[in-house]
């Protein structure tokens, strides 16, 4: 564990992308006491620039406070980030290990299931079923988590097929060791650096997935999200930069920290690569 | 692999591609039509007028009147046949309508493909032969901003950049509309603005390609075999490319079998937000208006493709690495 | 108050050598003399499934359609009626009978001459089968002949005032006989390639990319149309038709491509000119749709509390930029019979609010909230979300606590049609006049589980016999009365919350002319615009 944690900061980009979810992490449980009041609560005129003595990063067309919507942004984007995230996790990690490990006719079935949901452009689905179960938090964690699994399962899949042929794994058979054994002690491990990687692309992919849904206007309305915040002024954009800049940079830099963390932890667990260094 | 084999595995293949077909067209049916509202109410929402009259006409004409075991049926039955089936709205084929639009899309798709595919695995790559330097830091940091950015956002942004400000590249559209170009002008005219969406969507997708390669042959890199090959002397760039790059191209296939259908979702925004008359946007405005025909059409049609594509990339799973057995 | 029938007896002599428009008052004069040649581009949004009205009447249809396809009429901004296809008419003393005379040498675009048979079969068969605006005023009448080929007489079972403003494109299209008669409309193959009468025939059309027509060389009036093409392109992204503007890559906006918030930057650009005429006939009114069904708004205190709560006046000036009007009661102040004089709502006063949501028993709860209700937003932009959010604010302000529910345009028709919903948003055209379009919102036998009927479920015998009356009479005078009557009975029970007489920007190149000249707008069938 030291170890790993002295790999993890021997690479400065982990740990400045650690500090900034800090960051982030801090703002979205700070946001009802640094801005007690809706965030949705017209404060002032609209359209005022940042720097405004009222709007530290200025104000929308309704004189609504982006920094405000920015804070309380945090909490609903690292949420539906990852909640979806940890469900598609779930879903994929196991449907990969059974496919992977059992083979057969178990991997046959749950491999045409996987291609199933890959066959199916997933951001199409995603659309359709936010519209199908209208747009709300729920629907949106829901089809998220549901485009976002297959990816997993066929990484874990190939890390397993791949893995099973190897020798310790095959050392581990001859050493009478049961499946479970095998699957977690022995294999798990050895697939988990990829699937960091891909678990940090997917909280960023989630957040992403969540604004391209609302700028085609399928958000949750109740929410303040940065991908709403986006979508609400992307079309003002040149009239008022602020509003689409801010929260496409808090995107931007909470989805780079979140890979700057997965890059450092893929590095930290691959011992022989940390020795490298 | 034996030729036998490979008949056998496609064989196999084949029928395994029609069940999955036959799969997606019932699950989508089913759910298009679980979505509320129906062809009907759209045409009635949006013409500001409606009367029972009319939603019974519509409906009728729809052959929405029936049960729906009956229209699934009935559709099942069209599309084993190879009809798709006549748009509500439009009243044309729906094989027509698709047919019209796919080019478009596969030419975006395409070539942001091979765009992505080409520059990412070798600032891949080369992130990953220089591991920790500044080399590796830029190509790093340059593929998660693109990773990290909104694709629409990337496209507003170049076309604020280079329409508006530059006015080197139009903004929108496919093609110069009646300027009559033909021959090796139209092309260049289709090329000019087939650039900046092409950009859109690749720049996202090279991300994920660069990314996945640094990280794949850095993990290919420091195991056994490698080591071995290192020690008996083979030279450093003939290990990286027989063995490091070979082998780290697996999960970098794994995921490029998936990205036929990833890019049709993505470019739903492309073509949102650069008007380029895809299939993307077709469904996506088919889904609004509730035209289900079109929509199980461009479903069924993009995931033949993604079958065809992930078959091809079984294939070449096999020939990269030999240790996976076939299926 | 306009003499409309009066007038339009005397009206209505336009020989084809005179520009009809010059005749009427009220419009844009022609401005210097026009030029042949050139391609206007343009926009359309969203893109319409088919071209031919009738077959559909949604917006977009009607923008392009309507220089492929004529009615019989026009109307000017005041909505007087103008020749078009008929280049005069006339009504007998009893108000039942209307004589239309066509214009000569009036061909569709296969060449085919339009004859008085084209004129009925389009009024009695096509447009009574297809089209719900059309079906219950064209069903009146009782016989149509054609003494000759350029006469049509229409004689209705009763008189009706209004009977005069359904024959614009929008309402009732001529379409060619021969291609439709005994077939069935809607899948007839001509939809794919509209043949129409109008100054411009379709070419092609790119599904998702651009619907393309040209000058029609036999068109019927002499010199036009001075285009030779007309390109709408399918631009599904507001930002993106925005930028085709601001680059010259189109010339010509309309309806709702451009977003209010967009429309001050181009009205500020020195080489681009925005009108807002030209959308007298559709006149269309927003309004929060109310379901009656819900407590607590069936109570007239609580309707007016949330009118009392809402700032027409930020809503015109924050939201739509200070494009329309504030709304002063059902009916819009462009179309006829509206009065003035009784025409007034609930001013913004969030105390008077909270003293009527006080007196109507609902107090608000140790949170300050008095009670929740849903508003489903309008799916059909930006700007109606950003209403929905204003609404939100604006009621919780007076402790009415407000939940968003969004769902695509599918949904949204659905549910209304369903009553599946507690507040909405919601806007419609009034077509000139009350009966026409007002109406159909609030009188107890149009209550249907249908959009755009009265799906708020208001029911009130006194304005049902009212609107029963002004359509019933002949008699402008007393329509005028009953209109006055029920305007002051509405404004004072708001059974719909209106907003705003909406107003679409029309922005073109100053280069182009003559863009805007009735009440048509946009819609009108270009056949006098030209380019410098």
């Amino acid at each position: 564990m030291k170890a790993f944690a002295r790999a993890y900061a021997r690479n400065k980009g982990a740990v400045a992308g650690a500090m900034v979810v800090v960051l982030v992490g801090l703002v979205a449980a700070l946001a009802g006491w640094l801005f007690p009041f809706s965030p949705w609560d017209m404060q002032g005129a609209p359209f005022r620039p940042p720097g405004d003595t009222d709007f530290l990063l200025g104000s929308d067309s309704l004189g609504r406070d982006v920094a405000a919507g920015i804070a309380y942004g945090a909490r609903v984007s690292l949420l539906i980030g990852g909640v979806s995230t940890a469900v598609a996790l779930l879903l994929g990690v196991t449907l990969g290990a059974v496919a992977g490990y059992a083979g057969g006719v178990l991997d046959d079935v749950t491999m045409r299931f996987t291609e199933f949901f890959q066959t199916v452009p997933s951001f199409v689905l995603a659309i359709v079923l936010v519209a199908i179960f209208s747009p709300s938090l729920g629907s949106i964690v829901v089809a998220i988590a549901i485009v976002s699994w297959p990816p997993v399962t066929r990484v874990i899949r190939a890390e397993f097929l791949s893995l099973r042929s190897r020798e310790f794994v095959q050392a581990a058979h001859v050493l009478g060791h049961s499946h479970t054994t095998i699957v977690f002690r022995e294999i798990l491990p050895n697939a988990l650096a990829p699937l960091i990687v891909l678990a940090s692309l997917m909280v960023a992919n989630a957040i992403l997935l969540e604004s391209g849904l609302s700028f085609l206007g399928l958000g949750d309305p109740n929410l303040m999200s940065w991908g709403f915040m986006i979508g609400a002024g992307r079309s003002v954009i040149r009239l008022a930069w602020w509003m689409s800049v801010f929260p496409g940079l808090a995107i931007f830099l909470t989805v780079l920290a979140l890979n700057l963390i997965g890059e450092g932890l893929g590095d930290a667990l691959n011992p022989r690569l940390a020795h490298r260094r | 692999m034996a030729p036998a084999r490979l008949a056998r595995l496609l064989a196999q293949r084949v029928v395994k591609i029609v069940a999955v077909v036959l799969a997606i067209a019932v699950t989508n049916f089913l759910l298009i039509h679980a979505a509320p509202g129906d062809p009907a109410s759209v045409i009635a929402g949006e013409s500001g007028a409606a009367d029972p009259q009319l939603m019974a006409q519509l409906r009728a004409q729809f052959g929405l009147d029936q049960p729906l075991t009956t229209q699934l049926a009935l559709y099942l039955n069209h599309v084993l046949h190879g009809d798709l089936g006549t748009s509500f709205r439009q009243g044309r084929p729906v094989a027509e309508l698709i047919l019209e639009r796919l080019p478009a899309t596969l030419l975006l798709t395409l070539t942001a493909f091979l765009f992505a595919i080409v520059t990412g695995i070798t600032l891949g790559a080369m992130a990953a032969q220089r591991v920790g330097r500044i080399a590796d830091s830029v190509i790093t940091v340059l593929a998660l901003g693109f990773y990290a950015t909104p694709l629409f956002w990337v496209g507003l942004m170049l076309v604020l950049l280079f329409s508006v400000w530059l006015n080197w590249l139009p903004s929108f559209g496919m093609n110069t509309i009646a300027a009559g170009y033909t021959g090796w002008v139209a092309i260049a005219d289709i090329g000019q603005h087939l650039i900046l969406p092409a950009l859109t969507l690749g720049l996202f997708y090279m991300a994920i390609y660069a990314r996945l390669t640094r990280a794949s042959m850095l993990e290919v890199a420091s195991q056994d075999f490698v080591r071995t090959a290192r020690a008996k002397g083979v030279p450093e760039g003939r290990i990286l490319r027989r063995h490091v790059l070979r082998n780290a191209l697996l999960p970098v296939v794994t995921f490029a079998g998936i990205q036929a259908g990833q890019l049709i979702g993505g470019s739903i925004l492309v073509e949102t937000v650069f008007a380029w008359p895809g299939i993307g946007r077709l469904a996506f405005d088919a889904l609004l208006a509730r035209d289900y025909q079109v929509l199980l059409g461009v479903f069924l049609c993009t995931s033949v493709l993604v079958v065809l594509f992930n078959l091809l990339t079984d294939l070449l799973y096999v020939m990269i690495d030999p240790r996976v057995q076939t299926p | 108050m306009l003499d409309l029938t009066r007038r339009s007896l005397i009206v209505g002599a336009a020989s084809t050598g005179l520009a009809p428009t010059l005749l009427t008052s009220g419009l844009a004069r022609a401005q210097g003399t026009p030029k042949r040649g050139g391609t206007l581009t343009t926009i359309l949004t969203p893109e319409p499934p088919i071209l031919v009205l009738g077959v559909n009447n949604q917006g977009p249809t009607t923008l392009a359609a309507g220089k492929l396809f004529q009615g019989l009429l026009e109307y000017s901004f005041k909505l007087e009626p103008m020749p078009l296809l008929a280049k005069s008419w006339s009504l007998s003393d009893d108000k039942k009978t209307y004589t239309f005379k066509l214009q000569d040498n009036v061909k569709f675009h296969d060449g085919h001459p339009l004859t008085a048979d084209d004129v009925i079969f389009s009024i009695t068969k096509f447009h009574t089968e297809l089209s719900p605006r059309a079906r219950p005023i064209f069903s009146k009448i009782k016989e149509a002949t054609a003494p000759d080929p350029h006469t049509v007489i229409l004689t209705l079972e009763t008189p009706f005032d209004p009977f005069l403003l359904m024959f614009d494109v929008s309402a009732c299209a001529i379409v060619a006989k021969h291609i439709y008669d005994g077939t069935e409309y809607r899948s007839n193959p001509a939809n794919q390639h509209p043949i129409g009468t109008g100054p411009f025939q379709f070419v092609e059309w790119q599904r998702g990319n651009f619907v393309r027509m040209k000058r029609f060389d036999d068109y019927w009036m002499p010199g036009e149309p001075h285009l030779d093409e007309i390109i709408y392109r399918i631009i599904p992204d507001s930002q993106s038709r925005a930028l085709a503007l601001e680059t010259g890559q189109v010339q010509l906006t309309q309806s709702n491509d451009i977003e209010p918030f967009d429309v001050p930057r181009f009205r500020a650009m020195p080489n681009l000119e925005t009108e807002l005429q030209g959308w007298e006939y559709a006149s269309q009114i927003s309004w929060i749709e109310v379901n009656h069904r819900v407590k607590p708004l069936d109570d007239v205190r609580v309707r007016q509390a949330i009118s009392h709560a809402l700032d027409r006046n930020f809503i015109l000036s924050k939201l739509w930029f200070g494009i329309g009007k504030v709304a002063t009661g059902p009916i819009a102040s462009t179309t006829r019979f509206y009065d003035p004089h009784v025409a007034k709502l609930q001013a913004y006063d969030p105390n008077k609010a909270k003293e009527l949501l006080d007196a109507a028993g609902l107090k608000p709860n140790a949170k300050g909230v008095r009670f929740t209700i849903k508003q489903l937003a309008l799916p059909y932009g930006e700007v109606w979300t950003r209403l929905a959010e204003y609404f939100r604010t604006a009621l919780g302000h007076v402790g009415i606590e407000v939940v968003l529910e969004t769902n695509d345009a599918g949904a949204w028709a659905k549910r209304i049609g369903d009553w599946d919903y507690e507040t909405s948003t919601n806007f419609l055209s009034q077509f000139g006049d009350p009966t026409l379009g007002v109406e159909r919102s609030y009188i107890s036998s149009n209550i249907k589980k249908i959009t755009f009927t009265n799906t708020g479920g208001y029911n009130n015998p006194k304005v049902d016999h009212l609107f029963t009356t002004a359509r019933e009479s002949g008699d402008p005078a007393v329509r005028a009365e009953a209109f006055s009557e029920v305007q002051a009975i509405l404004c004072e029970e708001v059974p719909q919350i209106w907003l705003m007489e909406l107003a679409w920007p029309t922005i073109h190149d100053r280069k182009l002319h003559n863009v805007i000249r009735s009440a048509m707008g946009p819609n009108a069938a270009f056949g006098q615009v030209y380019f410098e």
